[in-house]
């Protein structure tokens, strides 16, 4: 196991921590459970963690907005840790509600603490979608996505709000995308419900210029254990594990 | 302090585009347009557009100081909480804003605006009233409505005493239906004498704790007097199965699972409030069962749930629906939107989620399950000790659900609506989530001696059970209430959701209360254990309540039921038989497109089947996972191949034929969908739901008979229950007939396997393999059948699947051929027969298959139609490699009954031939586009 800790930080409404933790063991990383709590009180601090992944779930019942307190209370409270986690580049992983999480904060997709410069809105359907989806691997520059362009990933999306909508007054900055729900024949595609969300342009994940921080609303730690139906989410958990070894 | 209002909008609202189109289908097609504006209103010293990044979006959310909306566009309606109610969204804002440094706000609500275009104000109200507030907690906020402050105001009614001195049965009875306490007379009498036994006057509270604690639903007073819980416990302990750790004594069934581990499981019906509230009604009916799951020993974790409900026909007019009751459109749709809106919060994966319809249900069943998981060592409660603390966690007590336990007992009526709309909850699944992550940091460092949900029944239950053997002195000040206008008894009766109480050793007070600050959940300690033998309370000085626990828990008077032998009125069947091409394409099509066979993945998709990560397999398989699996499977311990299996059988067509053979039949359905996909009988254990009207003689005969019933057979077949619950609530009074619910039995069967890669699903798997269909077909099985239901038709007996040595020999040979590999996918006959388990294997595979009827119909002594559509309930469809069949045939020879029925083709198609030619065949495209229309259909 590598020495390097990541956390798996969490709120109150949050749950998929489990689920992560043991994806990111199988992919023979060391992790910790963070209580967003604790870090606020000052117990524990970002600055002893070699990477950061924020969990799926409904942090504070998404009261006011997905993903919103989550990223008020981080932006607001904890913005000289994390801007210092940021510059010192170390990776960051938001899957679902913690993609909503980045979002919020501004930490995607150009990586502006504070400044919003996109929303996932409420699915086309107005509805919860719980499907198989499978997710075509851009040629974007990605830490967690390495070596997998081209390749189709498959995993389990969950989520009520994930359709990503970008803010078009950001001059010259266009966001990067490196997942894309596909069809069958690894097309993208806008087809419902193979894109589950009516996502413009099939985006299910995006990084940011460094290529360290991902966000995708499908959930790879449901799609990484020998018993699960697929182990391509153990990809991108693996590409972290290499990066944090190298 | 001033008061300031923030509007936001939105520039892209998928839930006003889905409500507008959802008025417009109830009944509103002049509605043009919905817009929806959320207020925050905030109380204090500051500056609210410092608070604008925390209440809008920029990029599609802007924020305003006046509404955006234009009222010569259509009525305004401002919905929001009453002013003695705590928006549950207060905490939230409260403490993002001191995140934002924004310490001046002391106090903030939200509202929400909603804007018809195209109707009148009146149907503005209408609608409002119907679908978008719950009168008990909400009301429509008046324009320019002046207020001095936003906290919670409201004075509660002083404690009064009820004097039942001298009064006649029709006074006692007059009383007892004025205060909504649904007590019979003879109960008011015990308590008339009761007060000259003690010389006063109850007071208000007793005398609604005592009515309650009374409650067919609190005290199961139905079921006590037909002996019908004995029955079954008694027969349960008589298997002494070895895997059993609780059974029929805690909230929830245990048995052991692997390394340590025990497995639990609990059904649970809400069906009142779902008739009259269905988003409430059925939101509620999750956490409630949940709260069981964390209920059991000192704190098991939840890993699964269900949602199974029976309503009327979806598709009947409005201008049918009975008087008083809701459309079942309505009840389903809002069903499952409640459904969504509490389980995926919760991150519990979906297990099941069943839809069923009979004329019978105006009053609806709405059952749910919960699967739980929790450490041998903590699996049994410890009885709680004089000096213990009593501690409340979780939610604050409000108005809702009061009276919730009464009213769900009694039988429903027209007026019940308007009347007992406060029996109605609220849920909010975050403050659930959270005690769901503390309580097994909770029970792990042993703060916990006892713990126990707070359902029906609240405080006064909770506290009235934990304490009954030592006694108990509550402080009701200490109660935290979301709504200060609370009297004491309705403290102690009020049903708000996500509250449980714990037993802690006073010395491990300080350390729960630590946790539970952490992990941001409630807590108060709001009594103590005594060695009184009494139930006692205090508010405001005053003792309010004084009852002898033994007066409480022994003196309930059980009325005898008197029983007789209901007349059924049957008639034989009368379908022709299926004979030409043209008649088996028009059969098929009624069967794929029947309610309880068609597609209901559209429900299904909007629950999270995958969270937690433990999923192997889900409620949809196959290709495109739309395949019904049949069982879920799940493996609980991370990085451990031992699986739970769980499956469920409910059919509300066979009961009104024969009671106790529809029992047994979801007994043998619900078995063996396990045992095809490899679990073996032998670990797996049982959970009972059952579902009748309000008693009298034919219900009780009825319900006898089928717990006698299924009593019998779990012991002929050595499987033990070990949970369940039962309602015997299901008549709906309206315009003078009475609408009785069928006689109904859900049956799950849960248990374990060695390893969950040995797991057999439905799907089809390669062209050339030869399909089996194993077991009895020597009796008919149309009866109660989804094809006569298409017809009209119910029959007047059911399938026989023989006695549990015949049943038991089918399931051990399966075991065997399965330890040989011998079949490579299966399926248990149930609704629609063999012919929609051929469909969905092949559905699910992309693959055809063709059945030689002659093969199966031993030379035309049955009839073709009934082969592919009669429910065999305990027959098996087998898929088995051409090499083994051979091995197969020789076990089955002499044991049990079999069939080559025909085989697996490449072309997804679905021929049946006779004398080796085609006398019907049809793409499984085409077939899909039937199976998956009926159930979307209904939902639009």
């Amino acid at each position: 196991m590598s020495r390097a800790i990541t956390a798996i930080l969490y709120a109150p409404g949050t749950n998929c921590h489990e689920e992560t933790a043991a994806a990111l063991e199988r992919a023979g990383l060391q992790n910790e459970l963070a209580l967003l709590g604790d870090l606020l009180k000052g117990e524990i601090r970002l600055k002893s963690y070699q990477a950061l992944v924020i969990p799926g779930g409904f942090s504070y019942g998404d009261h006011l907005g997905a993903g919103r307190i989550f990223a008020t209370l981080l932006g607001a409270r904890l913005r000289d840790q994390l801007t210092e986690f940021l510059d010192s580049g170390k990776p960051v992983l938001g899957i679902c509600n913690g993609f909503q999480v980045l979002a919020e904060a501004g930490i995607l997709p150009y990586r502006r603490l504070g400044e919003r410069a996109m929303a996932l809105l409420a699915n086309q359907s107005a509805r919860f979608e719980d499907r198989c989806v499978r997710l075509l691997v851009s040629q974007q520059e990605c830490l967690w996505t390495r070596d997998l362009a081209g390749q189709i990933l498959e995993m389990p999306s969950a989520h009520g709000e994930g359709r990503p909508l970008f803010c078009d007054s950001v001059s010259g900055a266009s966001p990067r995308i490196v997942l894309k729900y596909s069809d069958e024949n690894g097309a993208p595609t806008l087809h419902y419900p193979e894109n589950p969300n009516g996502a413009p342009d099939a985006v299910a994940g995006i990084t940011d210029e460094t290529g360290l921080v991902l966000g995708l609303m499908p959930h790879p730690e449901r799609a990484s254990l020998p018993v699960h139906e697929s182990e391509d989410g153990l990809k991108l958990f693996k590409n972290l594990a290499r990066w944090l070894l190298a | 302090m001033a008061i300031y209002s923030v509007y936001v909008s939105s520039r892209d609202d998928a839930e006003a585009r889905h409500w507008l189109a959802f008025f417009r289908r109830h009944g509103y097609k002049d509605l043009k347009g919905l817009v929806i504006e959320r207020v925050y209103w905030l109380e204090g010293n500051l500056w609210p557009e410092r608070l604008s990044p925390l209440l809008a979006n920029p990029v599609y959310q802007t924020t305003s100081s006046q509404s955006m909306l234009d009222p010569s566009q259509g009525p305004i309606l401002e919905i929001a909480y009453r002013h003695a109610v705590t928006d549950p969204e207060t905490p939230s804002i409260l403490e993002a804003a001191r995140a934002l440094g924004e310490d001046g706000l002391v106090f903030a609500r939200l509202s929400r605006r909603y804007q018809f275009c195209g109707v009148t104000r009146q149907n503005a109200l209408r609608i409002a009233e119907r679908f978008l507030f719950n009168k008990v907690v909400e009301r429509i906020r008046e324009p320019h409505e002046l207020v001095s402050t936003l906290r919670p105001a409201g004075e509660p009614d002083p404690v009064t005493t009820v004097s039942l001195a001298g009064m006649c049965d029709q006074e006692l009875q007059a009383l007892s239906a004025a205060r909504s306490w649904y007590a019979p007379l003879s109960q008011m009498r015990v308590i008339q004498a009761h007060e000259r036994q003690i010389g006063r006057p109850h007071t208000d509270a007793e005398i609604e704790i005592l009515a309650q604690t009374w409650s067919d639903h609190c005290y199961h007073t139905t079921w006590k007097s037909l002996g019908l819980l004995k029955k079954l416990s008694e027969a349960t302990a008589r298997i002494a199965h070895p895997l059993v750790v609780s059974a029929f004594k805690d909230n929830a069934g245990g048995i052991e699972f692997y390394e340590d581990w025990v497995i639990t499981i609990k059904g649970e019906t809400h069906n009142f409030p779902s008739s009259i509230a269905p988003f409430g009604g059925v939101a509620t009916k999750h956490g409630g069962v949940i709260r069981d799951t964390l209920g059991f020993g000192k704190g098991a974790y939840p890993i699964g749930g269900t949602t199974i409900m029976g309503t009327l026909d979806p598709a009947m007019p409005e201008n049918q629906v009975p008087e008083g009751a809701l459309p079942p459109q309505l009840i389903l749709s809002e069903s499952i939107r409640a459904t969504a809106y509490y389980m995926n919060p919760m991150g519990i994966p979906m297990m099941h989620a069943i839809y069923r319809r009979h004329p019978g249900y105006a009053k609806c069943l709405a059952l749910g399950h919960s699967l739980g998981l929790i450490p041998r060592k903590y699996a049994l409660k410890d009885p709680p000790q004089p000096g213990d603390l009593l501690l409340l966690i979780g939610g604050e007590t409000g108005r809702d659900g009061i009276h919730g336990a009464t009213a769900s007992s009694a039988s429903m009526t027209e007026e019940t609506l308007a009347k007992e709309s406060a029996a109605v909850q609220i849920g909010h699944p975050i403050t659930e989530r959270r005690f769901t992550t503390a309580i097994p940091a909770l029970r792990d460092q042993g703060c916990i001696r006892s713990i126990t949900d707070l359902g029906a029944g609240g405080i006064s239950c909770g506290a009235g059970e934990m304490g009954a053997e030592t006694g108990v002195a509550l402080n009701l000040d200490a109660v935290p209430l979301k709504d200060r206008s609370l009297t004491a008894w309705e403290i102690l009766l009020s049903e708000s959701q996500e509250r449980m109480l714990i037993a802690v050793p006073a010395e491990k007070l300080d350390e729960a209360e630590k946790l539970l600050d952490r992990y941001e959940v409630g807590h108060a300690a709001i009594g103590r254990f005594t060695d009184s033998h009494r139930l006692e309370a205090t508010w405001r000085g005053q003792k309010v309540v004084d009852l002898e626990m033994s007066f409480l828990w022994s003196a309930c008077p059980i009325d005898s039921i008197p029983m007789a032998e209901p007349e059924r009125k049957l008639a034989p069947l009368r379908i022709p038989e299926a004979k030409t091409a043209a008649d088996w394409s028009e059969a098929v099509r009624r069967v794929l497109g029947h309610f309880h066979c068609a597609d209901q993945s559209a429900a299904g998709s909007r629950f999270d089947s995958t969270v937690q990560g433990r999923t192997i397999v889900g409620p949809y398989g196959g290709k495109n996972h739309r395949m019904p699996s049949g069982f879920y499977l799940s493996a609980p311990l991370r990085g451990r191949n031992y699986g739970v299996i769980t499956t469920v059988a409910f059919n509300p067509l066979y009961g009104e034929i024969d009671p106790a053979g529809m029992a047994r039949l979801m007994m043998i359905e619900a078995i063996t969908k396990a045992v095809v996909a490899g679990a073996d009988y032998r670990e797996l254990a049982l959970c009972d739901n059952f579902y009748t009207p309000r008693v009298r003689p034919e219900v009780a005969w009825n319900l006898t008979r089928m717990v006698e019933a299924v009593a019998g057979f779990s012991e002929e077949i050595g499987m033990p229950f070990i949970s369940g619950k039962d309602s015997s609530s299901g008549t709906f009074d309206s315009a003078g007939v009475s609408i009785e619910v069928p006689p109904t039995l859900a049956v799950m069967a849960f248990g374990r396997m060695p390893d969950v890669r040995r797991a057999v699903t439905r799907d089809f798997k390669k062209p050339g393999n030869k399909l089996l269909l194993v077991g009895r077909t020597d009796s008919h099985a149309l009866g109660g059948s989804v094809y006569a239901d298409t017809c009209g038709q119910r029959g007047e007996r059911l399938f026989d699947p023989g006695d549990g040595g015949n049943i038991r020999r089918l399931w051990d040979t399966l075991l065997w051929v399965h330890r040989e590999e011998g079949y490579v996918s299966a399926s248990a006959i149930a609704e629609g027969g063999a012919f929609l388990r051929l469909f969905e294997a092949a559905y699910g595979s992309g693959l055809g298959a063709r059945v030689e009827l002659d093969s199966v119909t031993e030379g035309g002594r049955i009839r073709k139609d009934e082969i592919l559509f009669g429910e065999f309930i305990g027959s098996v469809l087998l898929e088995v490699p051409p090499p083994a069949l051979s091995l197969i045939e020789e076990e089955f020879i002499g044991r049990v009954p079999y069939e080559v029925m025909g085989e697996v083709t490449r072309e997804p198609r679905i021929t049946l031939a006779q004398g080796g030619k085609a006398i019907w065949e049809e793409e499984v495209s085409g077939l899909a586009e039937v199976w998956s229309k009926p159930f979307r259909e209904a939902l639009e």
